[in-house]
Protein backbone atom coordinates (compact mmCIF):
# COMPACT_ATOMS: atom_id res chain seq x y z
CA UNK A 1 0.00 0.00 0.00
CA UNK A 2 1.45 3.48 -1.13
CA UNK A 3 1.46 5.87 1.33
CA UNK A 4 -1.22 7.86 -0.32
CA UNK A 5 -3.86 4.95 -0.27
CA UNK A 6 -2.93 4.74 3.19
CA UNK A 7 -4.13 8.47 3.31
CA UNK A 8 -7.00 7.87 1.71
CA UNK A 9 -8.17 4.75 3.57
CA UNK A 10 -8.10 6.70 6.48
CA UNK A 11 -9.73 9.86 5.09
CA UNK A 12 -12.42 7.58 4.21
CA UNK A 13 -13.16 5.96 7.49
CA UNK A 14 -13.00 10.02 8.82
CA UNK A 15 -15.89 10.79 6.29
CA UNK A 16 -17.83 7.87 6.76
CA UNK A 17 -17.30 9.44 10.56
CA UNK A 18 -18.57 12.44 9.75
CA UNK A 19 -21.70 11.74 7.51
CA UNK A 20 -23.14 10.43 10.74
CA UNK A 21 -22.04 9.46 13.69
CA UNK A 22 -19.30 12.05 14.75
CA UNK A 23 -19.63 15.72 14.52
CA UNK A 24 -21.24 16.48 11.10
CA UNK A 25 -19.21 19.30 9.96
CA UNK A 26 -19.45 18.39 6.97
CA UNK A 27 -16.41 17.20 5.82
CA UNK A 28 -18.17 14.30 4.12
CA UNK A 29 -20.09 16.50 1.40
CA UNK A 30 -18.85 15.72 -2.02
CA UNK A 31 -17.56 19.51 -2.49
CA UNK A 32 -15.08 18.84 0.57
CA UNK A 33 -14.54 15.55 0.07
CA UNK A 34 -13.74 15.62 -2.81
CA UNK A 35 -11.24 18.83 -3.07
CA UNK A 36 -9.65 16.93 -0.29
CA UNK A 37 -8.91 14.04 -2.06
CA UNK A 38 -7.58 15.57 -5.18
CA UNK A 39 -5.32 17.55 -2.85
CA UNK A 40 -3.73 14.16 -1.78
CA UNK A 41 -3.42 13.13 -5.12
CA UNK A 42 -2.32 16.69 -5.85
CA UNK A 43 -5.07 17.54 -8.10
CA UNK A 44 -7.27 19.92 -5.86
CA UNK A 45 -8.86 21.51 -9.00
CA UNK A 46 -9.75 18.37 -10.22
CA UNK A 47 -11.37 17.32 -6.90
CA UNK A 48 -13.22 20.52 -6.22
CA UNK A 49 -14.84 19.52 -10.08
CA UNK A 50 -16.05 15.98 -9.93
CA UNK A 51 -16.77 17.16 -5.93
CA UNK A 52 -18.59 19.93 -7.27
CA UNK A 53 -20.56 18.15 -9.80
CA UNK A 54 -21.11 15.32 -7.44
CA UNK A 55 -22.36 18.12 -4.90
CA UNK A 56 -24.96 19.41 -7.42
CA UNK A 57 -26.52 15.49 -7.58
CA UNK A 58 -26.99 15.46 -3.88
CA UNK A 59 -28.56 18.88 -3.13
CA UNK A 60 -32.13 17.12 -2.80
CA UNK A 61 -31.24 14.24 -0.67
CA UNK A 62 -31.87 15.14 2.94
CA UNK A 63 -31.42 12.79 5.71
CA UNK A 64 -34.80 13.04 7.25
CA UNK A 65 -35.62 11.14 9.61
CA UNK A 66 -34.86 7.34 9.45
CA UNK A 67 -34.38 7.65 5.72
CA UNK A 68 -31.83 5.77 3.94
CA UNK A 69 -29.87 7.83 1.27
CA UNK A 70 -27.25 7.67 -1.14
CA UNK A 71 -23.87 8.13 1.16
CA UNK A 72 -21.80 11.21 -0.32
CA UNK A 73 -18.12 10.86 1.40
CA UNK A 74 -16.40 7.67 0.61
CA UNK A 75 -17.73 7.63 -2.65
CA UNK A 76 -16.58 11.11 -4.03
CA UNK A 77 -13.38 9.85 -2.80
CA UNK A 78 -13.49 6.78 -5.52
CA UNK A 79 -14.78 9.40 -7.96
CA UNK A 80 -12.27 11.28 -7.79
CA UNK A 81 -9.00 8.46 -7.59
CA UNK A 82 -11.08 7.02 -11.01
CA UNK A 83 -11.11 10.58 -12.37
CA UNK A 84 -7.35 11.16 -11.57
CA UNK A 85 -6.75 8.24 -13.35
CA UNK A 86 -7.88 9.30 -16.59
CA UNK A 87 -7.06 12.94 -18.35
CA UNK A 88 -9.36 15.35 -19.88
CA UNK A 89 -12.98 15.04 -20.58
CA UNK A 90 -13.37 11.05 -19.86
CA UNK A 91 -11.97 11.20 -17.00
CA UNK A 92 -14.42 13.84 -14.92
CA UNK A 93 -17.33 11.88 -16.46
CA UNK A 94 -15.64 8.06 -14.91
CA UNK A 95 -15.51 10.30 -11.76
CA UNK A 96 -18.69 11.06 -11.51
CA UNK A 97 -20.23 8.04 -12.79
CA UNK A 98 -18.11 6.10 -9.88
CA UNK A 99 -18.73 8.57 -7.71
CA UNK A 100 -22.90 8.45 -7.82
CA UNK A 101 -22.52 4.53 -8.63
CA UNK A 102 -20.56 3.55 -5.55
CA UNK A 103 -23.05 6.26 -3.62
CA UNK A 104 -25.52 3.29 -3.62
CA UNK A 105 -23.22 0.55 -3.02
CA UNK A 106 -22.36 2.68 0.30
CA UNK A 107 -25.72 3.26 1.14
CA UNK A 108 -26.03 -0.61 1.58
CA UNK A 109 -23.14 -0.75 4.14
CA UNK A 110 -24.86 1.75 6.34
CA UNK A 111 -27.89 -0.20 5.54
CA UNK A 112 -26.03 -3.12 7.31
CA UNK A 113 -24.07 -1.07 9.48
CA UNK A 114 -27.67 0.08 11.22
CA UNK A 115 -28.89 -3.49 11.41
CA UNK A 116 -25.70 -4.32 13.54
CA UNK A 117 -25.79 -1.70 15.67
CA UNK A 118 -29.56 -2.65 16.48
CA UNK A 119 -27.66 -5.48 17.87
CA UNK A 120 -25.34 -4.13 19.60
CA UNK A 121 -26.52 -1.47 21.47
CA UNK A 122 -28.11 -2.25 24.77
CA UNK A 123 -32.05 -3.32 25.14
CA UNK A 124 -33.76 -1.21 27.36
CA UNK A 125 -36.81 -3.15 27.59
CA UNK A 126 -34.75 -6.60 28.13
CA UNK A 127 -32.49 -5.89 31.22
CA UNK A 128 -31.18 -2.86 32.95
CA UNK A 129 -28.48 -1.34 31.76
CA UNK A 130 -25.25 -0.20 33.04
CA UNK A 131 -23.12 3.03 31.99
CA UNK A 132 -20.57 0.93 30.89
CA UNK A 133 -22.57 -1.17 28.17
CA UNK A 134 -23.79 2.19 26.65
CA UNK A 135 -20.13 3.17 26.51
CA UNK A 136 -18.62 0.03 25.28
CA UNK A 137 -22.03 -0.34 22.57
CA UNK A 138 -21.92 3.31 21.62
CA UNK A 139 -18.13 3.97 20.83
CA UNK A 140 -17.88 0.27 19.43
CA UNK A 141 -20.81 1.59 16.93
CA UNK A 142 -18.75 4.68 16.25
CA UNK A 143 -15.64 2.46 15.19
CA UNK A 144 -17.22 -0.02 13.12
CA UNK A 145 -18.61 3.15 11.16
CA UNK A 146 -15.16 4.33 10.76
CA UNK A 147 -13.86 0.31 9.50
CA UNK A 148 -16.93 0.32 7.11
CA UNK A 149 -15.33 4.19 5.91
CA UNK A 150 -12.31 2.63 5.29
CA UNK A 151 -13.11 -0.74 3.84
CA UNK A 152 -15.40 0.89 1.30
CA UNK A 153 -12.26 3.43 0.46
CA UNK A 154 -9.73 0.74 0.15
CA UNK A 155 -12.73 -1.49 -2.07
CA UNK A 156 -12.93 1.75 -4.25
CA UNK A 157 -9.84 2.45 -4.68
CA UNK A 158 -9.09 -1.07 -6.36
CA UNK A 159 -11.77 -0.88 -8.51
CA UNK A 160 -10.84 2.78 -9.40
CA UNK A 161 -7.63 1.45 -10.43
CA UNK A 162 -9.01 -1.25 -12.20
CA UNK A 163 -11.65 0.95 -14.21
CA UNK A 164 -8.94 3.45 -14.84
CA UNK A 165 -6.48 0.83 -16.69
CA UNK A 166 -9.55 -0.88 -18.27
CA UNK A 167 -11.36 2.43 -19.84
CA UNK A 168 -7.89 4.40 -20.72
CA UNK A 169 -8.70 6.80 -23.69
CA UNK A 170 -12.34 5.47 -24.61
CA UNK A 171 -14.35 8.48 -23.80
CA UNK A 172 -15.67 9.24 -27.04
CA UNK A 173 -16.87 12.48 -26.33
CA UNK A 174 -15.47 16.28 -26.22
CA UNK A 175 -15.06 18.62 -23.32
CA UNK A 176 -17.74 20.49 -24.58
CA UNK A 177 -20.46 17.82 -24.78
CA UNK A 178 -19.30 16.05 -21.62
CA UNK A 179 -19.38 19.82 -19.55
CA UNK A 180 -23.12 19.63 -21.02
CA UNK A 181 -24.03 16.52 -20.59
CA UNK A 182 -22.98 16.83 -17.02
CA UNK A 183 -24.62 20.02 -16.64
CA UNK A 184 -27.69 18.55 -18.06
CA UNK A 185 -27.96 16.41 -15.08
CA UNK A 186 -27.63 18.50 -12.63
CA UNK A 187 -31.11 20.06 -13.92
CA UNK A 188 -32.91 16.72 -12.28
CA UNK A 189 -31.99 16.74 -9.02
CA UNK A 190 -32.07 20.65 -8.97
CA UNK A 191 -35.67 20.93 -10.16
CA UNK A 192 -36.30 17.80 -7.16
CA UNK A 193 -35.04 20.49 -4.61
CA UNK A 194 -36.63 23.59 -5.90
CA UNK A 195 -39.99 21.54 -5.41
CA UNK A 196 -38.99 20.28 -2.46
CA UNK A 197 -39.46 23.57 -0.61
CA UNK A 198 -42.28 25.07 -2.26
CA UNK A 199 -41.94 24.62 -5.72
CA UNK A 200 -42.18 26.81 -9.03
CA UNK A 201 -44.43 28.96 -8.13
CA UNK A 202 -43.47 29.88 -4.75
CA UNK A 203 -39.49 30.26 -5.85
CA UNK A 204 -39.66 30.59 -9.29
CA UNK A 205 -38.65 34.01 -9.23
CA UNK A 206 -35.91 34.04 -6.75
CA UNK A 207 -34.53 31.26 -9.13
CA UNK A 208 -34.67 32.95 -12.26
CA UNK A 209 -33.14 36.02 -10.65
CA UNK A 210 -29.69 34.21 -9.50
CA UNK A 211 -30.17 32.57 -12.51
CA UNK A 212 -30.47 35.08 -15.10
CA UNK A 213 -28.35 37.37 -12.92
CA UNK A 214 -25.45 34.98 -12.95
CA UNK A 215 -25.72 33.94 -16.39
CA UNK A 216 -25.27 37.25 -17.81
CA UNK A 217 -22.60 38.22 -15.32
CA UNK A 218 -20.33 35.37 -15.86
CA UNK A 219 -20.51 36.28 -19.61
CA UNK A 220 -20.15 39.61 -19.79
CA UNK A 221 -17.27 39.80 -16.96
CA UNK B 1 -32.52 21.21 42.56
CA UNK B 2 -29.03 20.28 42.41
CA UNK B 3 -26.76 22.77 41.34
CA UNK B 4 -26.05 22.42 37.81
CA UNK B 5 -21.78 21.18 37.83
CA UNK B 6 -20.03 23.21 34.44
CA UNK B 7 -17.78 19.99 34.01
CA UNK B 8 -20.51 17.61 33.50
CA UNK B 9 -22.53 20.22 31.40
CA UNK B 10 -19.36 20.53 29.50
CA UNK B 11 -18.94 16.84 28.98
CA UNK B 12 -22.54 16.48 28.18
CA UNK B 13 -22.15 19.25 25.44
CA UNK B 14 -18.75 17.57 23.66
CA UNK B 15 -20.67 14.41 24.12
CA UNK B 16 -23.57 15.06 22.31
CA UNK B 17 -20.92 15.18 18.58
CA UNK B 18 -21.21 11.92 19.34
CA UNK B 19 -25.46 11.73 19.21
CA UNK B 20 -25.54 9.73 16.24
CA UNK B 21 -22.78 7.19 16.77
CA UNK B 22 -25.09 4.35 17.16
CA UNK B 23 -27.84 5.01 15.33
CA UNK B 24 -30.20 1.97 14.49
CA UNK B 25 -33.36 0.94 13.58
CA UNK B 26 -34.48 -0.17 16.99
CA UNK B 27 -33.89 3.00 19.38
CA UNK B 28 -32.43 5.49 16.35
CA UNK B 29 -30.85 8.34 18.55
CA UNK B 30 -31.86 6.51 22.23
CA UNK B 31 -28.44 4.87 23.02
CA UNK B 32 -26.88 7.91 21.66
CA UNK B 33 -28.74 10.15 24.40
CA UNK B 34 -27.77 7.92 27.15
CA UNK B 35 -24.17 8.08 25.91
CA UNK B 36 -24.47 12.01 25.93
CA UNK B 37 -26.53 12.48 29.86
CA UNK B 38 -24.44 9.93 31.36
CA UNK B 39 -21.80 12.63 32.83
CA UNK B 40 -25.25 14.62 34.07
CA UNK B 41 -26.81 11.35 35.40
CA UNK B 42 -23.78 10.70 37.02
CA UNK B 43 -23.53 13.92 39.18
CA UNK B 44 -26.79 13.74 39.77
CA UNK B 45 -27.23 10.40 41.00
CA UNK B 46 -23.49 10.18 42.52
CA UNK B 47 -25.04 9.03 45.95
CA UNK B 48 -27.86 6.53 44.27
CA UNK B 49 -26.55 3.78 42.50
CA UNK B 50 -29.73 2.38 41.83
CA UNK B 51 -31.37 5.17 40.52
CA UNK B 52 -28.38 6.01 38.43
CA UNK B 53 -28.42 2.62 36.73
CA UNK B 54 -32.37 2.94 36.52
CA UNK B 55 -31.76 6.68 35.06
CA UNK B 56 -29.45 5.54 32.39
CA UNK B 57 -31.70 2.58 31.65
CA UNK B 58 -34.73 5.27 31.05
CA UNK B 59 -32.27 7.47 28.70
CA UNK B 60 -31.06 4.74 26.10
CA UNK B 61 -34.94 3.87 25.42
CA UNK B 62 -36.37 5.01 21.47
CA UNK B 63 -35.45 8.94 20.90
CA UNK B 64 -35.24 10.62 17.51
CA UNK B 65 -34.66 14.02 16.63
CA UNK B 66 -32.54 15.91 14.53
CA UNK B 67 -28.67 15.34 15.43
CA UNK B 68 -28.31 19.55 16.12
CA UNK B 69 -31.58 20.30 17.74
CA UNK B 70 -31.45 16.97 19.91
CA UNK B 71 -29.48 19.16 22.19
CA UNK B 72 -32.49 21.63 23.11
CA UNK B 73 -33.67 18.28 24.48
CA UNK B 74 -30.70 16.83 25.79
CA UNK B 75 -29.99 20.43 27.78
CA UNK B 76 -33.64 20.44 28.85
CA UNK B 77 -33.73 16.85 29.81
CA UNK B 78 -30.05 17.49 32.15
CA UNK B 79 -32.56 20.47 34.21
CA UNK B 80 -35.18 18.05 34.58
CA UNK B 81 -32.64 15.43 36.26
CA UNK B 82 -31.35 18.21 37.87
CA UNK B 83 -34.35 19.28 39.56
CA UNK B 84 -35.65 15.44 40.75
CA UNK B 85 -38.59 15.62 37.95
CA UNK B 86 -40.28 12.20 38.35
CA UNK B 87 -38.98 9.69 35.55
CA UNK B 88 -42.12 9.44 33.89
CA UNK B 89 -42.63 13.12 33.41
CA UNK B 90 -39.19 13.02 31.72
CA UNK B 91 -40.26 10.72 29.75
CA UNK B 92 -43.52 12.28 28.37
CA UNK B 93 -41.44 15.17 27.88
CA UNK B 94 -38.60 13.33 25.47
CA UNK B 95 -42.12 11.70 23.94
CA UNK B 96 -43.53 15.27 23.13
CA UNK B 97 -40.04 16.89 21.87
CA UNK B 98 -39.18 14.41 19.17
CA UNK B 99 -41.10 15.28 16.44
CA UNK B 100 -41.29 18.49 16.46
CA UNK B 101 -37.80 19.20 16.79
CA UNK B 102 -36.98 16.38 14.06
CA UNK B 103 -39.06 18.10 11.19
CA UNK B 104 -38.09 21.59 11.98
CA UNK B 105 -34.27 20.70 12.35
CA UNK B 106 -34.85 18.66 9.04
CA UNK B 107 -36.02 21.91 7.21
CA UNK B 108 -33.72 24.65 9.19
CA UNK B 109 -30.91 22.53 8.48
CA UNK B 110 -30.67 19.92 5.65
CA UNK B 111 -33.47 21.51 3.25
CA UNK B 112 -32.06 25.35 4.57
CA UNK B 113 -28.90 25.96 5.97
CA UNK B 114 -26.86 23.37 4.33
CA UNK B 115 -27.76 24.00 0.89
CA UNK B 116 -27.77 27.68 0.90
CA UNK B 117 -23.77 27.71 2.07
CA UNK B 118 -22.63 24.82 -0.22
CA UNK B 119 -24.45 26.14 -3.05
CA UNK B 120 -22.59 29.57 -1.85
CA UNK B 121 -19.55 28.25 -1.76
CA UNK B 122 -20.28 26.61 -5.13
CA UNK B 123 -20.99 29.75 -6.55
CA UNK B 124 -17.57 30.99 -5.39
CA UNK B 125 -15.94 28.33 -6.65
CA UNK B 126 -17.43 29.07 -9.79
CA UNK B 127 -16.83 32.39 -9.62
CA UNK B 128 -13.17 31.93 -10.07
CA UNK B 129 -11.92 31.17 -6.08
CA UNK B 130 -9.35 29.10 -5.90
CA UNK B 131 -10.59 25.52 -4.21
CA UNK B 132 -8.88 25.93 -0.73
CA UNK B 133 -10.85 29.41 -0.38
CA UNK B 134 -14.34 27.87 -1.93
CA UNK B 135 -13.97 24.70 0.45
CA UNK B 136 -12.67 26.69 3.64
CA UNK B 137 -15.59 29.25 2.68
CA UNK B 138 -18.33 26.14 3.22
CA UNK B 139 -17.08 24.74 6.35
CA UNK B 140 -16.75 27.84 7.97
CA UNK B 141 -19.80 29.41 6.97
CA UNK B 142 -22.01 26.01 7.80
CA UNK B 143 -20.18 25.35 10.69
CA UNK B 144 -20.88 29.13 12.28
CA UNK B 145 -24.33 27.81 11.63
CA UNK B 146 -23.99 24.31 13.07
CA UNK B 147 -22.40 25.07 16.47
CA UNK B 148 -24.47 27.92 16.83
CA UNK B 149 -27.51 25.35 16.96
CA UNK B 150 -26.05 23.25 19.09
CA UNK B 151 -24.12 25.07 21.65
CA UNK B 152 -27.62 27.31 21.82
CA UNK B 153 -30.05 24.81 21.81
CA UNK B 154 -28.21 22.99 24.65
CA UNK B 155 -27.74 26.52 27.02
CA UNK B 156 -31.46 27.50 26.36
CA UNK B 157 -32.40 23.37 27.18
CA UNK B 158 -30.74 23.64 30.20
CA UNK B 159 -31.98 26.86 31.44
CA UNK B 160 -35.39 26.73 30.10
CA UNK B 161 -36.13 23.10 30.83
CA UNK B 162 -39.77 22.14 30.22
CA UNK B 163 -40.11 25.50 28.85
CA UNK B 164 -38.28 25.31 25.99
CA UNK B 165 -41.47 25.70 23.61
CA UNK B 166 -41.92 29.28 24.11
CA UNK B 167 -38.10 30.20 23.50
CA UNK B 168 -38.32 28.06 20.19
CA UNK B 169 -41.60 30.40 19.32
CA UNK B 170 -39.91 33.12 20.07
CA UNK B 171 -36.64 32.31 17.52
CA UNK B 172 -39.45 31.68 14.53
CA UNK B 173 -37.55 29.10 13.62
CA UNK B 174 -40.27 28.06 10.44
CA UNK B 175 -39.51 31.62 9.18
CA UNK B 176 -36.13 31.29 9.24
CA UNK B 177 -36.03 28.14 7.70
CA UNK B 178 -38.40 29.37 4.87
CA UNK B 179 -36.22 31.84 4.07
CA UNK B 180 -33.27 30.25 4.12
CA UNK B 181 -34.91 27.69 1.79
CA UNK B 182 -35.18 30.94 -0.47
CA UNK B 183 -31.66 31.71 -0.07
CA UNK B 184 -30.64 28.37 -1.74
CA UNK B 185 -32.96 28.31 -4.73
CA UNK B 186 -31.56 31.42 -5.35
CA UNK B 187 -27.91 30.31 -5.34
CA UNK B 188 -28.89 27.16 -6.87
CA UNK B 189 -30.06 29.55 -9.95
CA UNK B 190 -27.03 31.36 -9.51
CA UNK B 191 -24.65 27.88 -9.73
CA UNK B 192 -26.30 26.61 -12.73
CA UNK B 193 -26.08 30.27 -14.52
CA UNK B 194 -22.20 30.53 -13.66
CA UNK B 195 -22.12 26.67 -15.17
CA UNK B 196 -23.60 27.55 -17.85
CA UNK B 197 -21.80 31.09 -18.16
CA UNK B 198 -18.60 29.39 -17.37
CA UNK B 199 -19.36 26.46 -19.94
CA UNK B 200 -19.59 28.65 -22.65
CA UNK B 201 -15.57 29.31 -22.73
CA UNK B 202 -15.28 25.95 -23.32
CA UNK B 203 -17.50 25.60 -26.07
CA UNK B 204 -21.03 25.00 -24.33
CA UNK B 205 -23.69 26.71 -26.33
CA UNK B 206 -26.01 28.49 -23.45
CA UNK B 207 -28.88 28.63 -25.62
CA UNK B 208 -29.81 24.96 -27.01
CA UNK B 209 -27.87 23.52 -23.49
CA UNK B 210 -29.88 26.52 -21.34
CA UNK B 211 -32.99 25.33 -23.10
CA UNK B 212 -32.41 21.26 -22.37
CA UNK B 213 -31.30 22.33 -18.49
CA UNK B 214 -34.96 24.23 -18.43
CA UNK B 215 -36.33 20.92 -19.47
CA UNK B 216 -34.27 18.74 -17.20
CA UNK B 217 -35.93 21.54 -13.83
CA UNK B 218 -38.94 21.06 -15.23
CA UNK B 219 -38.59 17.25 -15.40
CA UNK B 220 -36.89 17.21 -11.68
CA UNK B 221 -39.78 19.10 -10.53
CA UNK B 222 -42.54 16.08 -11.66
CA UNK B 223 -40.09 13.57 -10.54
CA UNK B 224 -39.19 14.69 -7.31
CA UNK B 225 -37.34 12.88 -4.61
CA UNK B 226 -37.85 10.21 -7.72
CA UNK B 227 -35.66 11.73 -9.43
CA UNK B 228 -32.30 9.90 -7.94
CA UNK B 229 -33.27 6.78 -9.18
CA UNK B 230 -33.64 8.36 -12.73
CA UNK B 231 -30.20 9.94 -12.15
CA UNK B 232 -28.88 6.99 -10.92
CA UNK B 233 -29.41 4.71 -13.98
CA UNK B 234 -29.23 7.51 -16.59
CA UNK B 235 -26.01 7.96 -15.44
CA UNK B 236 -24.62 4.31 -15.10
CA UNK B 237 -26.46 3.52 -17.96
CA UNK B 238 -25.56 6.46 -20.46
CA UNK B 239 -21.70 6.35 -18.92
CA UNK B 240 -21.52 2.61 -19.34
CA UNK B 241 -23.16 2.95 -23.44
CA UNK B 242 -20.82 5.50 -24.21
CA UNK B 243 -17.56 3.73 -23.05
CA UNK B 244 -19.08 0.75 -24.96
CA UNK B 245 -19.04 2.97 -28.00
CA UNK B 246 -15.31 3.97 -27.56
CA UNK B 247 -15.04 0.59 -27.39
CA UNK B 248 -16.32 -0.70 -30.42
CA UNK B 249 -15.41 2.97 -32.08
Amino acid sequence: MTPDSFILVLLGGILALDGTSVGQFMISRPLVAGTLTGWVLGDPVLGLVVGGVIELYFIPVFPVGGAEFPEGGPPTLVGVVAAAGIPGAGGIALGVMVGLLFSRLAALSVHLLRKANSRIVPDPARAQVSSRQVVLAHLGCAGLDFLRGAALAGLGLGLAGWTTSSLQGLWPLSLPITLGLLILGTALPAGAFVRSVGGWRKRGVLFAAGAGGFLIGSILL
Amino acid sequence: MKKPSRRACISTFLRSFLIQGSWNRRTMLGSGFGFSILPTLRRVYRDDPEGFEAAVTRHVEHFNAHPYLANLALGATCRMEMDGEPPEEIRRFKLAVRGPLGSLGDSLVWAGWRPATVLMALALGLSGASPGVTVLFFLLAYNVGHLLLRFGGFAVGLERGTQIGDSLRKMSLPLQADRLAGIGVFFLGAVLGLVLGRGSEFGVRVLPWGALLALGLFLGSRLGQGSWRVIYWTVGGLGGVLFLIGWFG
